[in-house]
């Protein structure tokens, strides 16, 4: 049951002209790295160094702490300078490590031997997964290893690979597919061993031609890999979406993507998968694009993990001149984060660095008015919610109705609401504090219990 | 660097807004607006002006006195002033757009909370208030200073109305009358996804589709064109009642609204009175949209029950699935309803006619007493055929020819002659007599088949103290004598205080006799 697209989304300006077609370098920082412990789903990985401890490229600094963690690896060679607390991009203070970077790049192992993956049995590309520290680079940053074993590894019909980056501005996947087709290709093959029953798909979005050639090119000959080019919709990238766009299926938020047999993985997963399993390679870097209206010289880079956003922007071409600089993502402006400051560390999860000269947020402001319940934001809701009524409740403080009734839960903070209205309401604003005072109420009501 | 902006994502937004989307509907219903006051001149234009200015200050006016920010910018009462006198007659004097405008913004629109909040049309409310406040005055429509009565009216009565001026607005109607131009502002927005088509369409099917198993004429096209094109079901599909404020927000909602106005407006013209009776069923079906919003929630995609079974199932679709049965079934018995009764209708016709020819004959002997049998007269059915139910005549008011026979004796003479009139203008709705005349054309007097007056008051007309007083009189037309003791002939005294059916009596008879006298016999 193929569908041509998901429904709902919205069409935003897709800005990508300003670095699609500037190829992947690789952006050696000089200035310390700082490695965040707690930057992906689950519990925060725990350090295995101490201050002053000399650390190499590829070694593992903190390791993960029970089954849903991730490993961390340096970046860089130098020493350990501290483990404290330091900003991350969402301004959090959060427990990191510290390394102060000797510039030297002296590495733990040159990971240019390659196993072939026939050797390989299931458990040996699990432990490599999880040793490397991959977690989902699209965003989310669920550790990969976790996904990879589901209950039932033959029941997954479909192993999805997104590809689609329907994020405005972004084009690192562009670039990464466009230069490493058939690695991602192999990466693809490697989990289709684990799932046996399952079919690859390749998801691009159609506004990525050269892209869905290199990647059709690539998975010529193969009969269970195959490209699929999607309509270029936000979210088109969204698990939730592709899976509807694939499989032909909805479910609802409680349950997992492999309760619909299917798993859903980044292409830069794929390809650090592909390093990993094959090279024993740990995730150290990732793609990521410096771009928008206020960058000098916007491009797509591999970037160091610990890298300082500031660096990252000074050395590859800082601010354009002139540009006044209003608001700096850490991501595209549809699910990007606003940084207070540069001086916070890529994540393994940042794919992005867009630097806007307009806030169309300060604009909206000034343009809000009454809900004038057009009804535009239930149109657009990939996930069949109602926008209008889900605000309504949550402002007269209906929280009971605001998740029974409404479903309020469901809500993925796609943004597509808040895109979309005319009345310029913060919808998904008010959607993820609606979220945190539920999930509040019952971590209480449930702590109470236990007492 | 300077200071950066800090906020929650989405960091982008797209164009529309709300002052794009009012003022694209204002553009929406320029066509209407410039037809109506190219066929309906300075009139309604002013008001037109005169409805819109009132909007804006009035909400001016509102918003410096309760201090809030002013938002007469957005376009919003624009809309409301537009619409409000786009349906209003175009020779209303000028006090009727001004107050139903006030109306409209001041209570309907402010009072309940401004822009988004209130729960009634307020274009709709501030007509339903002159309606009820001005009755007589907002539903007369005059044309070149002639009453005349609404095609709706006409098509009440059974009559034929003439389609093609509907549809170009040339009729006795609304200023935004013309069918054409508010299909095409209409069309556009729902091209533009401005409007719902769930709304205006279900509007249009439910009604047609009720409108043809109950008006008694099936899928008749002429009568459902005619029923479609009059009394406000364009204006009121497209532009009232996807009113976003006063709609259901879910999909579902905004069916079920649909056609509960379709269902009710068809109804309140099938069984009810036929004039403005959309404007009610849009005003009473917005009462009901907060009920369709607590209750109407359509599950999030995860959570439907075939989305729940695919996933249990493995992702297969079953077939049962795939077809929306509900929907079928009903489709299949609505059409198979409606071509039968289309088909009675037809096969009955005749039947139907001559039965109602019977249930007058009774009528046509009374005042007609020395025939023993009535027969067509051709030049006049010609002659009442080509009025196409217009009006007939000046100088009677509404009135209407119906039918005229000729009596006739034994031996196959014409002994006398029964015209068949209405006046619209009876004080309690239409007032039908039979007009009994010999073959001279002195009244031999007259019966009613239609009265439906005040008791005690204009429903006296049909004691012989009032209708006697035509009988044995041969003049060309009667006079209505106010001050009692009527001195000649022609003169006729008024039931006391039931001037206005009196008035529609005498001029019914009047046209009766031009009609007598131009066509019956000017035709022999």
């Amino acid at each position: 049951m193929e569908r041509t697209t998901f429904r709902g989304g919205v069409h935003p300006k897709e800005w990508k002209e300003f670095s699609k077609d500037v190829p992947l370098r690789v952006f050696d920082a000089k200035k310390d790295m700082v490695f965040v412990l707690g930057q992906h789903i689950g519990r925060p990985a725990k350090p295995i160094v101490k201050k002053n401890d000399p650390v190499k490229v590829g070694q593992i600094i903190a390791e993960a702490d029970g089954f849903v963690s991730a490993n961390i690896a340096c970046s860089c060679s130098g020493k350990v300078k501290a483990i404290e607390k330091r900003r991350n991009v969402a301004g959090a203070m959060m427990e990191c490590i510290v390394v102060e970077n000797d510039g030297q790049y002296e590495q733990i192992s040159d990971w240019t031997k390659r196993e072939e993956l026939s050797g390989l049995s299931n458990e040996d590309i699990l432990n490599r997964v999880k040793a490397a520290g991959i977690i989902g680079l699209g965003g989310a940053g669920f550790p990969t290893h976790v996904k990879l074993a589901p209950k039932d590894p033959l029941a997954i019909r479909y192993l999805i690979v997104n590809g689609a980056e329907c994020e405005p501005y972004l084009t690192c996947n562009d670039q990464l597919m466009r230069s490493k087709a058939p690695e991602i290709v192999e990466g693809v093959e490697i989990l289709l061993q684990l799932f046996q029953s399952a079919v690859g798909v390749i998801c691009i979005e159609n506004n990525k031609p050269e892209a869905i050639m290199a990647m059709e090119k690539a998975t010529a000959g193969k009969n269970n890999i195959h490209v699929k080019a999607l309509p270029t919709k936000y979210p088109q990238g969204g698990e939730r979406s592709l899976i509807q766009v694939v499989a032909g299926m909805d479910y609802p938020v409680t349950k997992l993507p492999a309760d619909a047999g299917c798993i859903v993985d980044n292409v830069g997963t794929i390809y650090a998968i592909q390093r990993a399993v094959l090279y024993n390679e740990p995730l150290i870097s990732h793609v990521m694009t410096v771009t928008g209206e206020g960058a000098a010289a916007p491009g797509n880079y591999w970037v160091r993990e610990g890298t300082s956003f500031a660096e990252l922007l000074e050395e590859t071409g800082g601010l354009k001149e002139g540009a006044e600089v209003k608001k700096l993502l850490a991501g595209g402006p549809m699910m990007g984060i606003a940084m207070s400051s540069l001086d916070v560390p890529v994540q393994k999860n940042n794919n992005g660095l867009t630097i806007l000269t307009t806030d169309e947020v300060e604009q909206a402001e000034a343009q809000q008015t009454a809900c004038l319940r057009c009804g535009r934001c239930t149109t657009v809701c990939p996930q069949g919610l109602m926008p209008q009524l889900m605000a309504s409740a949550f402002e007269f403080n209906e929280l009971e109705r605001y998740e029974k009734k409404l479903y309020g839960l469901d809500c993925i903070s796609c943004g597509c609401c808040t895109f979309i209205c005319p009345a310029r309401r913060p919808l998904t604003q008010m959607f993820k504090q609606a979220k945190a005072e539920i999930l509040a109420i019952k971590r209480a009501a449930s702590e109470g219990g236990k007492k | 660097m300077n200071t950066l902006n800090i906020s929650s994502g989405p960091h982008t937004r797209d164009a529309m807004s709300t002052k794009r989307i009012m003022y694209t509907v204002i553009i929406a219903l320029m066509p209407a607006t410039l037809v109506g006051i190219f066929s309906y001149g300075l009139n309604a234009f002013l008001v037109l002006l005169s409805s819109v200015v009132t909007a804006v200050l009035t909400e001016l006016l509102f918003c410096l006195i309760t201090k809030r920010p002013i938002s007469i910018y957005d376009g919003s009462a624009v809309i409301t002033g537009l619409l409000l006198a786009l349906s209003l007659s175009p020779s209303s004097p000028l006090y009727i757009p001004i107050l139903g405008s006030l109306f409209a913004i001041g209570v309907a629109k402010c009072c309940f909370g401004g822009l988004g909040k209130n729960f009634l049309n307020p274009a709709l409310a501030g007509r339903c208030f002159v309606l009820i406040s001005f009755s007589n005055t907002a539903t007369t429509f005059k044309v070149d200073a002639v009453s005349t009565a609404t095609p709706l009216a006409v098509l009440k009565q059974g009559k034929a109305v003439n389609i093609t001026e509907m549809f170009f607005g040339q009729s006795n109607a609304v200023i935004g009358s013309s069918i054409l131009a508010l299909l095409i502002g209409g069309l556009a927005l729902w091209a533009m996804d401005i409007i719902h088509g769930e709304i205006c369409f279900s509007i249009l099917i439910s009604f047609t589709l009720f409108i043809a198993l109950f008006g008694g004429q099936g899928f008749d096209p002429r009568f459902l064109a005619a029923h479609l094109c009059g009394g406000g079901v364009v204006m009121g599909a497209f532009f009232m009642a996807t009113d976003y404020t006063t709609s259901p927000v879910s999909r579902l909602g905004q069916m079920v609204y649909g056609c509960l106005i379709g269902i009710l407006g068809a109804m309140f013209r099938v069984f009810g009175s036929a004039s403005d009776s959309f404007s009610y069923s849009i005003i009473i079906a917005n009462l009901f949209v907060p009920m369709i919003d607590m209750f109407i929630v359509p599950k999030p995609y995860g959570h439907r029950k075939a989305a729940l079974a695919r996933l249990e199932g493995g992702g297969k679709k079953t077939m049962k699935e795939k077809l929306p049965v509900p929907v079928i079934v009903l489709a299949v018995i609505t059409l198979a309803a409606g071509f039968a009764l289309s088909g009675i209708y037809t096969m009955t016709k005749d039947t139907i006619d001559e039965q109602k020819m019977n249930a007058n004959i009774a009528s046509y002997q009374e005042v007609c007493p020395d025939a023993v049998s009535f027969e067509k007269i051709e030049a006049a059915d010609t002659a009442i055929a080509e009025l196409e139910g217009a009006v007939y005549g000046t100088g009677f008011g509404r009135a209407y020819i119906n039918s005229a026979v000729e009596g006739k004796d034994d031996s196959g003479n014409t002994v006398g002659y029964v015209i068949g009139v209405t006046s619209m203008d009876g004080y309690d709705g239409n007032v039908t007599l039979s007009l009994g005349l010999d073959a001279e054309g002195t009244v031999n007097g007259i019966a009613f088949t239609t009265l439906n007056e005040t008791p005690g008051m204009g429903m006296r007309v049909d004691e012989p103290a009032f209708k006697g007083q035509f009988n044995n009189k041969s003049v060309n037309a009667f006079v209505l004598n106010k001050a009692g003791n009527a001195a000649s002939d022609e003169e006729i005294d008024t039931v006391t205080g039931a001037s206005t059916t009196s008035g529609a009596v005498v001029n019914a008879v009047n046209a009766g006799l031009d009609f007598f006298f131009n066509t019956v016999k000017g035709g022999e």
